[in-house]
């Protein structure tokens, strides 16, 4: 490893601390120094063993929601993710013991950092694509340049926007170069969530083009064999998967179904063997049944009414804010979510250790219920008297239209009477994405960094700021933070980005939700990650 | 005859015709953007611009329609953008085959309990047998669909663990196992036509059972089974298969629930997730052919005519 002359930094340490400490249960590994022993203990990491486990069993799995294409570099969906995840790897993995998410290498068999913009990763030996070519160091950059540049252009680029050059060293080295430090690539260049870093088979996509999604070629412990319309996709195990011992499941299929109570009684039968997801309102029937373990936990997510800052009404900062203090989180949590989410106080989800705030509920940051303090901002608002709003709801989300129902009374209470509106979903998203609304309530999924809570949700100008809110000083904390990589110094910043965010309250905290999978009982061995994967690799079926 | 036959012909062209073009400028102009929801929550204008683009949605709409036109009567029914396959393939080859055995087996099983129970009802008339009979057709038609399933499920489905809840296996490929699959949808779906069929030939048997015909063979001593079912029944077939028929329409509209409720990528799921994600070529090319299959069915019913009745025959 090679450092930069004058500033002692040990760059290395520094991101291996924010890597390891950041999204955890209990923040015990705060640390450097216990940051850097547990990098270092995966850099070494093993050497591939082509152990060949014996595969034996046929999981089926209900898959509850749409899957858009089976290509990483183009999927929207965490759904199709869930199965790409088990037939590629990416550079790097997400894992998870129970305490704390860390980011590992998983393609790579080492990752050092020469300094804070230069990554280096030797990739394992001899690893295959399941059409026989070499996933080498060649394959990697192309993977990378396909996210970065490709044509049609990947709506993951912006997570390679940074990367300025890749070298390749020798056939299983390659060198990184990045404009600037990059806070966000562990997550970038995970295979799950990240996407960006997702290795695929270039023969496959010189062969398949942009039908690869429906022939996708990874490096995965499961191959790609058939995908069914509105039936299911069907895996086999890769018999030459590089890490030892998996998969231990002969076969995997996602079974295509789109009514959860269907696929509740599917999994109480014994038709199928578990569920992707597990809707809120069925949970506590779940916990019923004895041959069923539920998987799950608050995670990294949140639930928001987000109002129009572009027209009236809600133009006015003073009627915002008091909507954000008018909202009873614990009735919503209670009757919207089924007593199962957790109140959220700003967007930076509890799984994100190291900055969220445990004690947030005790300190006066972010939005909370206070009538009183709703009621002295309504005052305030330029229009007094009664107005008159349409709030559009769709039967779509954790909370469906419930969450709608619960806000009206409320928002009664502060002179705002809600008209509700319910729109079939197509219908809905447009009148979103168009500006056509005056308030809704929408969430944000699955992600495990503030960087990917904040920056793009809420910049001035962002495609997905629904809002239209503008704030200058938010967006440069969060560009701040983004090339921060002392984890201290970044949160700090983040926690300031947040405070003006929800001071001017284009949105109203809701809740952090709770993401569940349900496995029969004697499916062993399954590896819960709280960022929404169905991870097969070490499942097996007792 | 045969200028009877082109008559026939052209006018279900028409119909077809119109069909298409209500279909299709019922579907945009429903509110909702395809390429919004393929690109899910994530993504730039740039992208959104690109696949508008690819998917020619940028086109005005007659357009789009008289391509989209020309290219169905050609028998190229295009490419479906989610599944990224042929969509005739994926209609006709891949979903048709599972609706129509579903529609089979849900006709044949409301034909087998329909009809011996409308017999029963106006042999007995004016019976607690009679009673009961209409008792079961009434509430056969009133029980929603979608609900029924979703009972049979839970109680013969997860209580009893008889019947696999949900899929399809291809009876032509495991003919017991996919028939063990088709019981739990059959039954949901026919329990509706049960009753119709029940009440029609219940109904259609009083009358023809009053006939001076069956007076005389009961009086010529011929036994009891032979004057309902050879001499009743003969006479009753004509309205039960008119009904049949018409309702066969109902049963692909029922399907759309049943599918879905038990999971069986027939057509009816596939047109409900084509309607969800405005996939305009994919719901064109259900609804077509649902049109094409009713006016068949209703052509095979008028040319049944002179079988079921001689008195029809042409002379």
């Amino acid at each position: 490893m090679t450092r930069d002359t004058g500033e002692k930094i040990d760059h290395k340490a520094v991101l291996a601390a924010r890597l390891s400490s950041r999204i955890g249960r209990r923040s015990f590994l705060k640390g450097v120094g216990v940051g850097a022993g547990a990098l270092a203990a995966a850099g070494l990491g093993l050497t591939p063993d082509l152990a060949r486990a014996d595969q034996a069993g046929h999981i089926r799995i209900a898959s509850l929601s749409h899957i858009d294409t089976l290509d990483p570099h183009f999927t929207f969906f965490l759904s199709a993710v869930q199965v790409i995840n088990n037939i590629h790897n990416g550079l790097l993995k997400v894992t998870f013991d129970g305490e704390a998410v860390k980011f590992e290498p998983d393609l790579a068999a080492t990752w050092d950092m020469e300094d804070d913009t230069t990554h280096l990763f030797k990739l394992h030996e001899g690893v295959k694509f399941h059409d026989g070519t070499a996933c080498d160091a060649e394959a990697v950059k192309f993977s990378l340049m396909r996210v970065k540049s490709g044509e049609p252009k990947s709506p993951h680029a912006w997570k390679l926007e940074l990367l300025d050059e890749i070298e390749i060293v020798d056939p299983l080295t390659l060198r990184l170069k990045f404009s600037k430090p990059y806070a966000f690539l562990p997550v970038a260049l995970t295979g799950s969530t990240g996407r960006a870093g997702t290795i695929v088979s270039p023969a496959a996509v010189e062969k398949y083009g942009m039908d690869y999604g429906r022939n996708p070629v990874g490096t995965g412990p499961f191959k790609f064999v058939s995908w069914k319309d509105n039936d299911a996709i069907e895996l086999e195990a890769n018999p030459d998967y590089f890490e030892a011992g998996m998969p231990k499941l002969a076969k995997a299929s996602f079974m295509l179904i789109n009514e959860p109570s269907t696929a509740v009684a599917a999994l109480v039968s014994g038709q199928i063997e578990g569920m992707n997801d597990c809707p809120l309102q069925l949970v506590n029937q779940v916990k019923q049944v004895p041959t069923v373990n539920l998987y799950g936990g608050v995670e990294g997510n949140y639930t928001y009414v987000g109002m129009n800052t572009r027209k009236a009404p809600f133009d006015d900062v003073d009627l915002r804010r008091a909507v954000a203090f008018a909202i009873d989180r614990d009735a919503v949590v209670k009757q919207g979510y089924f007593g199962l989410a957790q109140q959220a106080f700003t967007p930076i989800s509890p799984p994100m250790t190291g900055f969220y705030d445990p004690n947030i509920a005790e300190s006066d940051r972010g939005q909370r219920f206070d009538l009183a303090k709703a009621k002295e901002f309504r005052a305030k608002a330029k229009t007094q008297g009664d107005i008159e709003v349409t709030y559009i709801m769709t039967e779509d989300g954790p909370g469906g239209t419930r969450v709608a129902q619960t806000l009206a009374p409320m928002l009664a209470e502060i002179g705002i009477k809600v008209k509700l509106e319910l729109l079939e979903p197509a219908a809905w998203v447009k009148r979103m994405k168009d500006g056509d609304f005056e308030i809704l309530d929408f969430r944000w999924w699955a992600d495990l960094d503030p960087e990917e809570t904040l920056y793009p949700e809420f910049k001035s100008g962002g495609s997905w700021n629904y809002w239209g809110w503008e704030n200058a000083e938010f967006d440069r904390l969060c560009i701040e933070a983004g090339a921060t990589i002392d984890q201290a110094k970044r949160a700090e910043l983040y926690r300031e980005a947040e405070d003006h965010l929800m001071d001017e309250a284009p949105v109203a905290m809701l809740a952090h939700i709770p993401v569940y999978k349900a496995f029969a009982k004697k499916v062993e061995g399954f590896q819960y990650v709280p960022c929404d994967l169905v991870n097969l690799h070490t499942v097996s079926i007792g | 005859m045969l200028s009877r036959a082109a008559g026939k012909i052209a006018q279900t062209l028409v119909v077809l015709l119109i069909v298409s073009i209500a279909s299709f400028s019922l579907l945009k102009l429903a509110p909702g953007d395809p390429v919004l929801l393929m690109l899910g929550s994530e993504f730039d204008q740039a992208s959104y611009d690109s696949l508008n683009h690819a998917l020619g949605l940028d086109q005005p709409m007659i357009v789009q329609y008289a391509e989209w036109l020309g290219n169905f009567v050609t028998g190229d029914w295009g490419t479906s953008y989610v599944a990224r396959a042929d969509i005739f393939n994926l209609v006709v080859r891949e979903a048709l085959p599972v609706t129509l055995t579903l529609t089979a087996c849900s006709l044949g099983l409301a034909i087998l309990v329909g009809v011996p129970v409308g017999v029963l009802s106006a042999v007995k008339k004016d019976t607690a047998w009679d009673a009961g009979a209409a008792v079961f057709a009434l509430t056969g038609t009133a029980f929603p669909s979608f609900f029924l399933g979703i009972l049979l499920i839970w109680f013969l489905g997860v209580k009893f663990g008889a019947f696999p809840v949900m899929g399809f296996v291809p009876p032509w490929e495991d003919f017991w196992t996919g028939l063990y699959h088709l019981v739990l949808p059959s039954i949901t779906l026919s329990t509706f036509f049960i009753g119709m069929i029940v009440r029609v030939t219940r109904a259609a048997l009083v009358e023809v059972l009053d006939q001076p015909y069956i007076t005389a063979a009961k009086a010529r001593g011929e036994p009891g089974w032979r004057v309902v079912w050879v001499h009743g029944v003969r006479n009753i077939m004509m309205p039960v298969v008119t009904v049949i028929g018409l309702q066969l329409g109902g049963i692909l509209q029922g399907a759309v629930l049943t599918e879905t409720v038990f999971s069986m990528p027939g057509i009816g799921q596939m047109l409900t997730n084509a309607v969800l994600g405005r996939e305009y070529m994919l719901v064109q090319a259900g609804v077509m052919l649902t049109a094409v299959l009713f006016i068949l069915v209703n052509l095979l019913v008028d040319l049944s005519y002179p079988i079921l009745d001689p008195r029809l025959r042409p002379r």
